[in-house]
């Protein structure tokens, strides 16, 4: 009993007087692991860790993070959905889930008009369609890329020694545009070194860096068919920079969640509470 | 006695990362170097001077100088600018006549080549990417630690090559390390990721048709190890010549002495630019 002593201790009772039901859910991804604990549908804590290290201690971690925050024990979660790369590896998840299902019923849930999901990952970016129940009815992935995935930011971003939370902002002040000859993040990482030795300012440089990852991005949602409202979530989504070279390609408004990077582990925290109510019903 | 003043025609080929510079007489080759440095693109006027003294010529003595590759243009000492392509391929059908097709493993760039009547008839190239070209392999050794001319010979001893499932270098990379910190052997990745670069190259290389013989040039020529990985998928030996790096400047030397030859034949004037042994402008 005293292991489920911290989850009491934190249970709502002004509601009825009922103790609360709380759902976890699981994302490892390749470069962070994400863990969101929910309770009636509301995020209860959340919390990303980078991924270093084995795909099974991550897990562990990130979820005790989340749980401490909440002030519960593991006990205290009713069910749990892993989704992500290594969703495999969580060993005390109830079942797993695509992170694609996770992604699509979450947006729902935050902005119904949603259409077209597009995350931007460290390794991949996917074009999701989304219909109005939350369900996935189609999806484009990119090829493993590193350009045309969040990982070509976080290269260009340590040749130019800036904080990836920064270069959203900094491009977003650059007056005149540098724009690569490359698509490929691995020329793009010796092409700003050379456009920088040449006295290339780092704004214009990141300015030029979102306008080719966006391209991109848009031929991808091209590819998977673009239905309004559009919105983005992953690592990318948290880059304003990105977000507004994104805007200015398509041509129109994208919604970004509030925590764009937690979206499919939120995803999976509601469906383990949808998954839980249906056994509760059978 | 003193003969007809002797015609000499030079070739200079700007590559990513390796500059070459050939100086041809009328019937042998009297000079060939490169040079590998940062600033390789930059300072072809130094491979130039170099090129000439160890012909013993000067520049004014050369007929006729050719600049290829890459970095081609804005060449203050060329006469000429000719793609690498051409030249390539004319230089190849001199030093390897039977050859049809060729794939050259640049420093940043990989292409194919289909050869007609020593003439170039069809190509296919690879810039936009680092897969498959010798970058993907730089990258790749520095991960692992290791010397990228090392990479070759290592691969040979391995028995159980790992299959690398990244095509992308940078994913490529991040790959080989964890496998590495798995506890799998050096060569056996090392013979992994040439095989993933020679898949990689012969599927580009097979939108031409390959017909045989195939010969590969450039730097990628040099490493025995992708050489090996080639021959495999290929499933026949290929040639390689002797120099693999200098078959551009070759080419553009002899095409230099086409022009000249076909000037001279007509009664025409040969033009030439007004020559400054210069630093080559890039950025400008």
């Amino acid at each position: 009993m005293s292991e489920t002593s911290g989850g009491w201790k934190k249970r709502d009772s002004t509601r009825d007087g009922v103790f609360m039901d709380y759902f976890a859910g699981i994302d490892i991804g390749t470069a962070f692991s994400k863990a969101v604990i929910v309770s009636d549908g509301e995020t209860v804590s959340q919390c990303v860790i980078p991924s270093k290290g084995i795909y099974k201690n991550l897990a562990d971690e990130v979820a005790a993070k989340a749980l401490a925050q909440a002030g519960l024990s593991m006990n205290a979660i009713d069910y749990v959905v892993a989704t992500g790369h290594g969703a495999g590896n969580v060993s005390f998840a109830d079942e797993t889930v695509t992170d694609i299902s996770c992604q699509a019923n979450a947006i729902s849930r935050i902005f119904p008009s949603v259409r077209t999901l597009v995350d931007i990952g460290d390794m991949t970016t996917k074009a999701v369609r989304v219909d109005d129940k939350g369900k996935s009815v189609g999806f484009v992935l990119s090829g493993k890329c590193a350009g045309g995935s969040a990982r070509i930011l976080q290269i260009v971003a340590r040749v130019l020694r800036v904080d990836l939370e920064n270069i959203g902002e900094l491009s977003m002040r650059s007056k005149k545009r540098i724009d690569f000859n490359t698509g490929c993040a691995v020329f793009a990482e010796t092409e700003a070194v050379s456009r920088v030795a040449e006295g290339a300012s780092k704004e214009d440089l990141l300015a030029g860096l979102h306008r080719a990852l966006a391209s991109q991005i848009l031929s991808l949602m091209e590819r998977a068919g673009i239905e309004e409202d559009c919105a983005l979530s992953g690592g990318g989504a948290k880059d304003a920079g990105l977000v507004m070279s994104l805007q200015e390609k398509l041509g129109m408004e994208i919604l970004v969640p509030e925590e764009p990077q937690n979206l499919a582990a939120l995803g999976a925290a509601l469906i383990a509470q949808e998954k839980a109510a249906l056994k509760t019903k059978i | 006695m003193q003969g007809p003043e002797k015609l000499y025609f030079a070739g200079i080929d700007i590559g990513s990362t390796i500059t070459k510079a050939v100086i041809l007489g009328e019937d042998s080759l009297v000079s060939a170097v490169e040079y590998t440095a940062p600033e390789q693109r930059k300072l072809a006027n130094k491979l130039m001077e170099e090129a000439l003294r160890k012909a013993s010529l000067s520049l004014d003595q050369i007929t006729y100088v050719i600049a290829t590759g890459y970095g081609r243009i804005n060449v203050p000492f060329a006469d000429k600018q000719i793609t690498e392509i051409s030249c390539h391929a004319r230089g190849l059908a001199h030093l390897l006549p039977t050859a049809k097709t060729v794939i050259d493993i640049g420093g940043q760039d990989c292409k194919g080549i289909k050869l007609k009547n020593g003439r170039f008839d069809a190509f296919v190239m690879n810039d936009k990417c680092a897969a498959g070209t010798g970058r993907f392999l730089e990258v790749i050794a520095e991960g692992l630690g290791l010397e990228v001319d090392k990479l070759g010979e290592l691969s040979l001893a391995s028995e159980n090559p790992v299959k690398i499932s990244n095509m992308c270098t940078v994913f490529a990379e991040q790959e080989v390390v964890s496998r590495l910190a798995e506890g799998a052997k050096l060569e056996d990745l090392a013979a992994g990721i040439h095989q993933a670069v020679a898949g990689r190259i012969c599927s580009m290389v097979a939108k031409l048709k390959i017909e045989r013989d195939v010969a590969v040039t450039g730097g990628g020529a040099k490493n025995v190890g992708l050489v090996k990985a080639l021959e495999s998928k290929l499933g026949f030996a290929v040639l390689i010549p002797p120099d693999p790096l200098i078959t551009g400047a070759l080419g553009a030397a002899l095409l230099g002495r086409e022009t000249v030859e076909k000037a001279h034949k007509k009664g025409e004037t040969l033009v030439r630019n007004k020559r400054r042994l210069e630093e080559a402008r890039f950025y400008a």
